[in-house]
């Protein structure tokens, strides 16, 4: 919650954004972060996230069209707040659409093309996560991504889609 | 014999859930999804589930090994994601929330951060995921281990990750309820004895109204049947 209220900073340009909570925790201290008296009079204090401005957002689409139009179905997870923060936003779509056809439902594109800097075609390419609604968590890859073994990693990277030969 | 470990935690964390109330589950909350879709199958009454998936009022074909799975939110009429759920919890909208520690204090406050000193930890532990935030506005907060040990119940934290509203603590031998800002022994597992539950917690706590745990009622064992069918879920809390 606090790194979504420092992505709304960021997202909102202003230095910090208020959040609730906070109080009693040591990462208030870890982080350095402030709270500020209601500068209108109730006595409460609030807590005060300082931007946190990603150089770059990555996000996995369902479908992306050529003017980078990127429509996300399901949970979104932390993809708006994300793409709104990030000075660049880029895109990985499981899916090229033709022009116009996002229009139909505008209110399914996540990311305006305006907005999207550049995008590749990946099919699969949320693996081992999810993909709603084409794929589920491969938790057997995820186990053996986990192994603590010479070549898991190796194996890992040869068994995924970005790195096949489509 | 009445309980497992499994079921004693996935039960009693169930028994939190009240009428009409707004509940939440987390990232790394196994047992409170399970227990949030077992008091759907065993109570009568009315509850909201939500979950960090999104997931409102979910009804899932198949419970998924991990509670952020996207599969928890399937059946559900609307998608509530981060941002609307913590905004609900800020502004005192979330009744209960589980929220995960691997040490708690007898004050109910909780580490999710690091074991020993922050700068040269003995274990890194993957951090709060929002419960500094949801611990203080949640309106009561319930949290779970399933170790219960003078190294997870303990009377200093090695850190503070979240402070507030920690309402209660089940572990598999116990559940404590905060009163008068102190954990407090409100019932024991009675496959152990209550001397047990004092000598295995590091902090002090009264023990003067605790009575055994009611046992699991067959909807409560059936639920938990029905949605562990395999034993899967079982098995990694009662080996």
């Amino acid at each position: 919650m606090t790194l979504v209220a420092g992505l709304r900073a960021a997202a909102y340009g202003i230095p910090f954004q208020p959040v609730a909570g906070v109080h009693g925790s040591d990462i208030a201290r870890l982080n350095g972060w402030r709270k500020i008296a209601d500068p209108y009079g109730s006595g409460a204090e609030v807590y005060v996230i300082p931007p946190i401005r990603p150089d770059v957002a990555v996000i996995h689409a369902n479908e992306i069209d050529e003017q980078g139009n990127a429509r996300v179905l399901g949970s979104p997870f932390w993809d708006h707040p994300l793409t709104r923060a990030a000075r660049r936003v880029l895109v990985t779509a499981e899916k090229l659409v033709p022009s116009g056809m996002l229009a139909a439902q505008p209110e399914l594109t996540l990311v305006p093309g305006f907005m999207v800097e550049a995008a590749a075609i990946v099919p699969g390419g949320a693996w081992p996560g999810s993909m709603h609604p084409l794929y589920e968590v491969d938790y057997p890859a995820v186990e053996a991504y986990l192994k603590d073994e010479a070549g898991a990693l190796e194996s890992h990277l040869a068994a995924a889609p970005e790195c096949r030969e489509s | 014999m009445d309980w497992t470990p499994f079921s004693y935690i996935v039960i009693n964390l169930a028994r939190q859930i009240r009428p009409d109330e707004i509940a939440f589950s987390g990232v790394n909350s196994t047992l409170p999804m399970l227990a949030c879709l077992l008091a759907k199958r065993a109570y009568d009454f009315h509850f909201t589930y939500i979950n960090v998936a999104g997931g409102v009022e979910p009804v899932p074909r198949k419970v998924p090994h991990s509670s952020s799975d996207p599969a928890i939110v399937d059946g559900s009429p609307a998608i509530f994601p981060n941002e609307d759920f913590y905004d609900l919890c800020a502004r005192g909208g979330i009744d209960l929330v589980y929220l995960g520690c691997a040490q708690v204090d007898a004050e109910g406050r909780t580490n999710v951060s690091v074991i020993g000193p922050w700068d040269h930890p003995k274990v890194r532990l993957p951090g709060g995921g929002g419960a500094a935030v949801m611990m203080p506005t949640a309106k009561r907060v319930t949290t779970w281990r399933t170790e219960h040990s003078r190294r997870a119940l303990v009377e200093k934290l090695d850190f503070v990750t979240a402070a507030g509203n920690l309402q209660t603590v089940v572990t598999p031998i116990a559940v404590f309820q905060k009163r008068g800002g102190r954990l407090a022994l409100e019932s024991w597992n009675a496959e152990v004895n209550r001397d047990e539950v004092v000598q295995r917690t590091g902090f002090v706590f009264d023990t003067t109204a605790a009575s055994p745990t009611p046992p699991p009622t067959p909807r409560e064992q059936a639920a938990l049947a029905e949605l562990d069918p395999h034993g899967l879920f079982a098995a990694e809390v009662n080996s």
